[in-house]
């Protein structure tokens, strides 16, 4: 009975050593798992977060795609070599940055040289519950020659009247075209009986159509800028541009003679 | 591997997808990778924000805290610990509704997809059925069951 004893017991114990060994496999297994995740990890958002920005922002324009040229608001000269456009939402924080940090040079060293045509669409995103509303009255002030001042007072303003600081923007339109000098009781029947709605629907079908995955997106000739680009990226692009159509980039931003630009402040 | 160290293998890769997020949402990643879905759409809604943090810190947040808390209770001294295997179960299930949340908004009020969103979805949903079985286990009682199943005393 006695060495069946001493069988059992080394039986025991070389199951708990192998069960150890088995057990310290595992944990190396884990901790070399663990360790391959991370390296991995730190290593891909390393690339990602030092690569150059503009590689998958700018893209060849599908030309099969529907023309934008009947649609949106102009600003600048006629016989501008280039014309770009914008699709925007009123109330996306990026277009907003967009339109108050960048846009300005843009147009006094481009669209006021009379070298490009800023053209301005409606693509309201579905998350921004007043941006209709926005888009609506931009079309009023539209109405009475008043687009790109209202443009840019609304950029200006937008956390003033965005979802987040309010459930009724109307109000908040109708004080800007008061200050702007509009006819208050046109502008205010106009946003009352949302007159533009098809307009706005128009200009968001056709960013849909379009495939703009995001605002803002600019079509700059034959490139697809998608977001807020700083001023270099899309001065850049314009100024390729400008070369493709043989026209000779502005270096200063004084308005070329015979241009009829329409002035954001008129 | 134990049903723990998956668990930390699961809460290391969501917590990239999150430091990922936030990344994008501070600019300083230019487009996110989106094959499928309407990343940005998401990521630039009004929703990626709460209480005044962007949505994809805390879900790092989340996942530091549920590797930290599983790398302890692999320890020999912690893998009995009923406070973080309850603290485990909480998070874990604190994990599960909010990803619920986030994705009914993306579904029916945003109506875009995020393909990280829906993995970092995935991956909360499986640490939460892994969470699930722990908190089983312990209510029965018993180390060995806690451990995953691999009892070297046995």
């Amino acid at each position: 009975m006695a060495p069946k004893r001493v069988e059992a017991g080394r039986g025991r114990k070389s199951g708990v050593v192998k069960a150890r060994k088995q057990s310290s496999t595992t944990t190396r297994a884990f901790y070399l798992i663990i360790a391959a995740i991370a390296i991995v990890g730190v290593a891909a958002l390393t690339y990602l977060s030092t690569r150059p920005k503009n590689v998958a922002t700018v893209s060849q324009i599908d030309t099969t795609l529907p023309k934008v040229e009947s649609h949106g608001y102009v600003l600048g000269s006629a016989n501008a070599p280039l014309e770009v456009t914008e699709f925007g939402d009123f109330e996306c924080p990026a277009c907003g940055t967009f339109s108050v940090l960048t846009e300005p040079e843009i147009r006094k060293r481009f669209v006021d040289a009379g070298q490009v045509r800023w053209r301005f669409i409606d693509d309201p995103l579905p998350m921004h519950q007043n941006t209709w509303q926005a888009s609506r009255a931009a079309a009023c002030a539209d109405e009475q020659g008043k687009f790109w001042p209202y443009h840019d007072m609304l950029y200006q303003t937008q956390d003033q009247w965005n979802t987040e600081a309010t459930s009724n923007p109307d109000k908040f339109m109708k004080h800007y075209a008061q200050q702007l000098g509009l006819n208050t009781q046109q502008f205010d029947q106009c946003v009352d009986t949302k007159k533009y709605q098809a307009k706005i629907q128009a200009h968001a079908a056709l960013a849909e159509q379009r495939k703009v995955m995001q605002t803002p997106t600019f079509l700059v000739g034959t490139q697809q800028v998608a977001g807020a680009q700083p001023y270099d990226v899309i001065a850049k692009t314009i100024t390729d541009e400008l070369a493709k159509a043989g026209a000779k980039p502005a270096v200063g931003g004084d308005t070329a003679k015979g241009a009829t630009v329409q002035k954001p402040g008129s | 591997m134990t049903r723990r160290m998956w668990m930390a293998v699961i809460s290391l890769a969501g917590l990239f997808i999150g430091i990922y997020l936030t990344l994008y949402h501070y600019g300083i990643i230019g487009t996110l990778a989106c094959g499928v879905g309407s990343c940005e759409r998401v990521q630039t809604s009004r929703y990626s924000m709460f209480l005044g943090v962007p949505v994809a810190t805390w879900g790092a947040g989340y996942y530091v805290l549920m590797l930290a808390i599983t790398m302890a209770r692999i320890q020999p001294t912690l893998e009995d610990s009923a406070g973080l295997t309850l603290a485990t179960a909480v998070l874990a299930t604190w994990g599960l509704i909010f990803t619920a949340w986030l994705n009914y908004l993306e579904g029916f009020v945003i109506h875009a997809w995020c393909e990280w969103c829906l993995g970092s979805a995935g991956l909360v949903v499986l640490l939460f059925l892994l969470a699930l079985l722990e908190w089983r286990d312990y209510r029965k009682g018993g180390v060995a069951d806690l451990t995953g199943g691999e009892n070297i005393a046995d």
